[in-house]
């Protein structure tokens, strides 16, 4: 019996969301469902054997690699399958925390449309094509984002019109760029179609100054809901991105286009460091800080050339893992208070201390905490950055430094009792089921942050699916 | 042929210019139905009338959708606006029209030389036009009307550099896809705030 891998990895998920739609009302069932699909995708993708064939019992699988819809094709090479493993891994821990309270019904079959969206443009070819479907990826998330405040509408339509306007730059330039292969290097028409694709782009990844909506989306929607968005959408735009470095010899040697990258990502460093500083909301805080790890990427690919692309995929796993804790907490915070201002967290970590310790350490995972699971390689990217000169490194450092200083800020917040509380016992309200999570968490963070190659390195082999990356 | 492609384009920049200018629902969507027509007719300068025909049924069903929404909401307002904001975006309308007859020329020499001046004038026309729309209002349908109408002009450039099925298959999904999310927005706004009849029952 043949088979395809994209029917695995892109048709089954969909097929999954339908039942999770049609049986929306039943909670529990769509969360089980969602989950042991995406982790038995996750673990199949994993161990997928090199030979693309499965023998269970006395039936035997054979698989291909591609999957022809209207004359073209999508291949999910066995390259892509740490990728794939990682992305279904992941939306399996979301879709673990899809029942708690306030996650739309929604959150779990557009989970699972996103990501099997999210995969087929990893493999559609031609590979641009994977804009259209990076698009729907985005419409497909409208509803699981809204809400019923009138602010949330404004932002989603701003979050919804930058991503539509970026699909047709990509589009364009990725035709001008089949003929810029053939241009001398002088040709002005590959500086017009570098200057289209970077656009492009900075739509996509919220760059400074098309990065509003990320803040106002953050601060309006779940933050279960947010933290998946802001995990799944950079980091698959990210690893599109590299076909553009792996196919065409004029991005990857060019050093003014690595030079802006390095620029680009320190101004969102510092810019996002900056803002999440001086924040009084929570969730708000979450959504600069996700600019300032967007910006860390672009830093990473800046340094393509230096191993910055190693980084920046190592990077991916524990970012994913703080913001799946961070956007926990919030929710549970936001369950229990009401509000998300800073000022209303006052005297939490006498109520609720595991969990204010899981934020904690969540943000200062993401942040680059030593012993946490992205400090390995911040460290390694910022070394690289000072060592480069041009201001540069200082400069990340310093803009690195915001999410340090929210996170004081907030523990200040924290351990600050009430006016009535300061001579009274501290009551402890949370209970097992929602501390047991963060504790698994942050275990899987330290451990991450102790051993960075045992669980990191892998997420890298996806390289020799790019071999001119290598 | 060329007659039907100028008309095609004088349509495209009057349905543009009504869009731009007015605010009421049934203006729009009676602009927008004609400028898919118009689209159609430039792309099937570039692709089989067989094929461009999707990119029309597509755009009357996104404007179906958006039309019978906008019809059967309760609260829909007929705004009533001065004549000055009339005209200012009439005039920033006309700035674009200028600046695309003046751009066009040079582009097509430049980047784009096997596509047809009157294509890319149609195509670039949409794409101005529903920018300066998006960069003048935030009302729901009014933003999810202009990103169809970029879609459009891009779609209408787009046609004569690539015939793709998988591509105009992807559009399709595109375009519906922003249609419902347009028409999503309308009914979440159309619905009764929970928070204030929850507040009203207290």
């Amino acid at each position: 019996m043949t088979l395809t891998t994209p029917m695995i990895w892109i048709i089954l998920p969909l097929v999954v969301a339908a039942v999770c739609v049609v049986l929306n009302k039943r909670r529990v069932f769509g969360l089980i469902l969602t989950s042991i699909t995406a982790f038995g995708l996750a673990l199949l993708a994993a161990f997928f054997p090199e030979e693309m064939a499965l023998s269970i019992g006395p039936l035997a699988l054979v698989f291909e690699d591609s999957l022809t819809i209207l004359g073209r094709r999508i291949t999910l090479a066995y390259e892509m399958l740490p990728f794939i493993a990682f992305i279904f891994g992941m939306l399996g821990l979301w879709g673990l925390s899809s029942n708690l309270p306030g996650v739309p019904e929604t959150f779990r079959p557009i989970g699972l449309i996103m990501t099997a969206s999210l995969t087929a443009a990893m493999g559609v070819e031609p590979f641009l094509y994977a804009a259209l479907l990076i698009e729907t990826a985005v419409l497909v998330s409208i509803p699981m984002l809204a809400s019923a405040e009138q602010v949330n509408h404004r932002a989603l339509l701003r979050y919804l019109s930058l991503m539509t306007i970026a699909m047709p730059l990509i589009l364009i330039s990725g035709w001008l760029l089949t003929g810029v292969v053939i241009l001398p290097p002088e040709s002005p028409l590959i500086g017009q179609a570098a200057m289209l694709l970077g656009l492009g782009f900075a739509l996509w990844l919220a760059v400074f100054p098309f990065h509003s909506w990320v803040p106002m989306v953050s601060h309006g929607s779940h933050p279960t809901v947010v933290s998946f968005l802001l995990f799944i959408l950079p980091t698959t735009i990210l690893v599109f991105g590299l076909n553009f470095l792996n196919r065409y010899s004029f991005l990857r040697t060019s050093e003014e286009i690595f030079n802006i990258l390095r620029l680009v990502g320190t101004v969102m460093i510092v810019f996002g460091g900056v803002w999440t500083a001086l924040q009084d909301d929570l969730k708000r805080a979450f959504g600069f800080a996700a600019l300032v790890e967007t910006g860390f990427s672009l830093l990473a690919v800046g340094f393509s050339t230096e191993g910055g692309l190693r980084w920046m995929l190592m990077l991916f796993p524990a970012r994913a893992l703080g913001y799946w804790l961070w956007g926990y907490v919030l929710t549970r915070f936001e369950h229990h208070n009401g509000s998300l201002e800073i000022s209303t967290v006052k005297g939490f970590a006498r109520s609720y201390p595991l969990l204010s310790v899981g934020l904690l350490l969540a943000q200062l995972s993401v942040a680059g905490l030593p012993l946490l699971a992205s400090f390995p390689i911040k460290i390694a990217l910022l070394t690289q950055t000072a060592g480069s000169g041009g201001g540069v490194g200082i400069w990340s450092f310093f803009g690195s430094l915001g999410l340090f200083l929210f996170t004081i800020r907030l523990l200040l917040y924290f351990v600050m009792p009430l006016d009535d509380e300061i001579d009274r016992l501290w009551p402890t309200l949370e209970k097992t089921s929602e501390f047991l999570p963060v504790l698994v968490l942050v275990l899987v963070l330290v451990l991450i942050g102790l051993m960075p190659n045992t669980f990191l390195a892998w997420i890298a082999n996806i390289l020799t699916a790019f071999p001119q990356l290598q | 042929m060329e007659v039907m492609s100028t008309f095609a384009f004088v349509l495209i920049v009057i349905t543009a210019m009504a869009i731009l200018i007015f605010r009421d629902w049934r203006i729009n969507a009676g602009a927008l139905a004609l400028q898919y027509l118009a689209a159609f007719a430039l792309v099937t300068l570039s692709w089989p009338i067989g094929l461009a025909i999707v990119k029309l049924i597509t755009g009357w069903m996104a404007t179906a959708a958006i039309a019978l929404t906008c019809l059967r909401q309760k609260n829909t307002k007929d705004s009533i606006e001065s004549g000055a904001s009339l005209v200012f975006r009439g005039l920033s309308g006309l700035l674009i029209i200028l600046l695309i007859f003046i751009l066009t020329p040079t582009l097509q020499a430049r980047v784009f030389p096997q596509v047809d001046l009157l294509i890319l004038q149609g195509g670039l026309m949409l794409v101005g036009m529903s920018l300066m729309q998006l960069g003048t209002n935030s009302e729901h349908y009014l933003v999810v009307i202009s990103l169809l109408s970029f879609l459009a002009g891009f779609e209408v450039i787009h046609a004569a550099l690539e015939l793709s099925m998988l591509l105009a298959g992807l559009m399709v999904v595109v375009n519906l896809g922003l249609a419902l999310v347009g028409v999503y927005f309308m009914i979440r706004v159309g619905e009764p705030d929970e928070s204030s009849e929850d507040e009203a029952l207290a």
